[in-house]
């Protein structure tokens, strides 16, 4: 019988269950994609030039575990409000406590395993996806990347398993410890904000040094080594969670004091609103503020490589260098959106290369550090500059346009008639600069391959590169690190995502009701929406402060072990998608919200 | 006397024109004078919640006008609404609908700063209708924390404390054991004959009509008998309610 009940119980939240199925299912889901990742030592070796990466990987695991953990802690506390009410009425109809906490405690490993199990399929299919797009998308070369891993399966059921049945113990207990009433009664409880200024000083300076220590060893990586990471992980966690719980409690009790400010529309309502989830809040802040800076790091870390990449592999002004070309792949070239173009001949006589000065009608180009911005810049040198005197600046910039054969060979340029009376074999040269290198990467691909058919030397191979395989090369060393940042990047904003959905869609159900009754006593429904707005505002803003200067502080640690050399340089393309990605989300969790909520009078 | 609201050929048909149509009020006519307590009284299913629900704002009638304190409700929409409900609607609930995180006395002020009254004037006003009320001890409490008859009274006084044209109240006893439900109908009473308060009070409950000076009888969605209490004692007035109950059951009228 009290089966049968039980199971009417979930038949009639259907849609709650469905959203704490959902939840679960993407946090075991996420934490597949993560450990797809990071169990794979093969993947993350051959991709990585780092050696420590395989351990920053298992810190990862070990934050992720954590944030996990507190996440469960989250949806399991919304299964046990949920259900609380119907086990109290059970208590009150002559359940007996012990049949009830068997309930509950079946019930969430039946919870607990469906959700894993759908999450480890949703992982599957979110790693082949998001793998998919990212390498089709951005030409990157990934090794061993495979998004079927029965290590990292096998990882993510011990660990959820061992989780839900920690969580089924909890909740029996809970559950039987906790009195009939109170059970009936426990989303209506208010929670009373302990006035303990000094407590509360205490602990918003412990959370600061904290902050501090953390922020700190991520700035001495150099001398901590991996234990910075170690550090970092536990500080700041527990930093972040004292700052929420005193901070936030102080300024949620500063506000309602001033009472012109608590006293006007419906400030004070969002107050209470706050205020009754206090507990809830504070540790959802937590998991919020460390899933936006992870989130919010990985991309911008992932960004880095990708400017670093393009700003290493930048070699040569010259985008494509052919040699005597053949008609079909000057036709080809011939399509490439090309910026300046050069056509000259050079002959080879006794190691020594003699270029024809009235071939060059217009400046021929030269790498220039330039130390403001991350591109490399182009220096023009006139045709007038290629004197004997000046040959150090152009030496290089013609070795670029020479046959593999005969790169590094001296280089002099003639008047025209003393070219003529040169005898040698003689080659054209033709050096096109497109409008984007990146953009005609496919094109220039294939001339340079065809390219390299007809000049091959076996002698000079791996000697010489030209811009397209010098970018290849980089390529495959750095994307592998692009290919992670961009790939958790995502995971952690989709985890972000679901658990502050989970938050809000958790609250719905009680915060229907308040606002149907603010509605019937006539609040204008301009500030029923202002009040959602501001309500799930402060849940997006606060950890968005918080998150920010996390990554600001965590961007030192790939700076000072060299990891990218200018991380703080293009910071603002990642964070201006991040906000958008985030402000986007802000708008429609808004949305729904107030479509969940608001009473509809005429 | 002037009526406060005044009530004239309201009907409300449910179900679109393709749907099977359903009449739940038939030309209602009536009038509350100001000062008056008046009682509407009906089974369930009469179309009591349905008359409520449209005198109240939160639903339109298909014909048919209403006029509160001089105002056609027809010609509210949006923020003129909910301001109107706010400032000439008082609203008791049979289940309280008390904001239950807040303490009664943010309840209490909760109307007013809605209306965005200085916050220096509303400490007064609360402390006024709460002694009003007798609830003056417990205003820092929370809802869950006081007693069903102490959040009606908190209830009646958010309702009050904008001293609004009319009160209303559904089924405000519902909830409430035998003395409770009688301190409060008491108060009510006082409200009206002290203050002059103008009171709609929905029931199906012939104690708490007894109370009323005029009530209402709602059957089927039409207004059938209309009973005067004049100069009858409570316990008589109350054994005419029940005479009347008596007669509508066995289906005369």
């Amino acid at each position: 019988m009290l089966w049968k009940l039980a199971l009417t119980g979930i038949k009639s939240r259907l849609r709650d269950y469905l959203v704490l199925l959902s939840g679960l299912a993407m946090a075991s889901a996420i934490f597949y994609m993560f450990e797809a990742l990071a169990l794979n030592k093969s993947f993350v070796t051959s991709n990585s030039p780092v050696s420590m990466a395989f351990l920053v990987f298992q810190f990862g695991s070990v934050l992720l575990a954590i944030i996990t953990f507190i996440y469960l802690l989250y949806a399991n506390n919304f299964l046990l409000s949920m259900r609380q009410r119907d086990y109290g009425l059970f208590m009150v109809l002559g359940a007996k406590g012990r049949k009830l906490g068997q309930l509950i405690f079946i019930e969430t490993l039946v919870i607990g395993s469906v959700a894993t199990v759908l999450g480890l399929l949703i992982g599957l299919g979110l790693t082949e996806l998001t793998g998919h797009l990212l390498l089709s998308r951005m030409h990157l070369t990934v090794h061993h990347f495979t998004p079927f891993y029965g290590p990292a399966m096998i990882s993510t059921l011990i660990f959820f398993g061992v989780l839900f049945l920690l969580a089924a113990i909890v909740n029996q207990v809970q559950l039987r410890r906790t009195p009939v009433l109170t059970l009936l009664h426990r989303d209506t409880q208010p929670t009373h904000l302990q006035r303990q200024p000094r407590g509360q000083f205490f602990q918003s300076l412990l959370g600061l040094i904290l902050l501090a220590i953390g922020y700190w060893s991520m700035i001495k990586i150099d001398v901590l080594k991996m234990s910075s990471i170690g550090i970092a992980l536990v500080t700041i966690v527990v930093g972040t969670f004292l700052l929420f719980r005193a901070l936030f409690t102080w300024c949620l009790q500063c506000l309602k004091r001033r009472e012109h400010f608590a006293y006007h529309g419906l400030n004070n309502f969002v107050l209470a609103q706050l205020q009754f989830r206090l507990h809830d809040l504070n540790r959802m802040l937590t998991l919020v503020t460390l899933l936006f800076a992870l989130a919010l790091g990985a991309l911008t870390v992932g960004m880095g490589f990708q400017s670093q990449l393009h700003n290493i592999a930048d070699v040569s002004p010259y985008d494509v260098v052919l040699h005597d070309p053949t008609a079909a792949q000057q036709k080809k070239a011939a399509q490439l959106d090309i910026k300046r173009q050069w056509q000259v001949d050079y002959k080879v006589v006794k190691g020594t290369v003699y270029f024809n000065r009235a071939q060059f009608t217009q400046p021929l180009l030269a790498i220039h550090q330039s130390t403001t911005t991350s591109q490399k810049a182009y220096r023009e040198i006139k045709p007038s500059e290629l004197t004997l005197a000046k040959q150090q600046q152009w030496q290089q910039t013609l070795n670029d346009w020479l046959r593999p054969n005969d790169y590094g060979h001296p280089v002099r340029v003639v008047d025209a008639g003393a070219y003529q009376a040169l005898q040698g074999p003689h080659y054209r040269v033709v050096a096109i600069q497109t409008k984007n290198f990146y953009q005609a990467l496919p094109q220039i691909k294939q001339l340079v391959i065809t390219d390299n058919q007809e000049n091959h030397f076996p002698s000079s191979v791996g000697l010489v590169l030209s811009k397209y395989q010098s970018y290849e090369l980089m390529n495959s060393l750095v994307s592998g690190l692009e290919f992670m940042g961009f790939f958790l990047g995502i995971a952690f904003l989709a985890m972000l995502a679901s658990c502050l959905m989970f938050k809000i869609l958790a609250g719905a159900a009680n915060d229907r009701r308040r606002y149907q009754m603010l509605g019937k006593i006539g609040t204008r429904s301009k500030l029923l929406r202002r009040s959602v707005n501001r309500e799930i505002g402060v849940l997006f803003a606060l950890p968005a402060v918080l998150g920010v200067v996390h990554v600001l502080f965590g961007l030192q640690l790939f700076e000072v072990s060299g990891l990218l050399t200018h991380p703080y340089r293009d910071l603002l393309v990642p964070f201006s998608i991040f906000g958008i990605l985030y402000l986007g989300y802000y708008g429609l969790t808004v949305k729904l919200y107030q479509h969940l909520v608001l009473p509809k009078f005429k | 006397m002037t009526a406060v609201m005044t009530v004239k050929q309201v009907r409300k048909v449910y179900g679109g024109k393709n749907e099977p149509q359903f009449e739940a009020l038939h030309n209602i006519n009536f009038d509350v004078e100001a000062g008056e307590f008046v009682g509407i009284m009906g089974a369930s299913g009469s179309g009591k919640t349905t008359l409520l629900n449209i005198l109240s704002t939160l639903d339109q009638p298909t014909a048919g006008e209403v006029v509160i304190n001089g105002q056609n409700l027809a010609a509210l929409k949006g923020d003129a609404l909910a301001d109107f409900r706010a400032r000439e609607i008082g609203f008791i609930f049979q289940d309280f609908n008390l904001l239950e995180n807040l303490t009664a006395y943010d309840n209490i002020a909760l109307p007013l700063s809605l209306q965005n009254v200085a916050a220096k004037k509303i400490k007064p006003a609360v402390a006024k209708i709460a002694a009003t009320l007798g609830i003056d001890q417990i205003l820092t409490h929370y809802p869950t924390e006081i007693s069903g008859g102490q959040k009606q009274r908190v209830a009646a006084a958010r309702a009050l404390v904008q001293e609004p044209s009319i009160l209303m109240g559904d089924e405000p006893t519902g909830a409430l054991d035998s003395k409770s439900a009688k301190d409060l109908l008491e108060t009510m009473t006082q409200l009206n004959e002290q203050q002059h308060v103008s009171i709609l009070l929905v029931t199906h409950d012939p104690f708490s009509a007894s109370y009323c000076q005029r009530i209402l009888f709602i059957k089927d969605g039409r207004i059938g008998t209309e009973l005067k209490r004049g100069q009858q004692t409570k316990q008589e007035f109350y054994q005419q309610i029940l005479q009347v109950l008596g007669r509508t059951e066995q289906g005369g009228d």
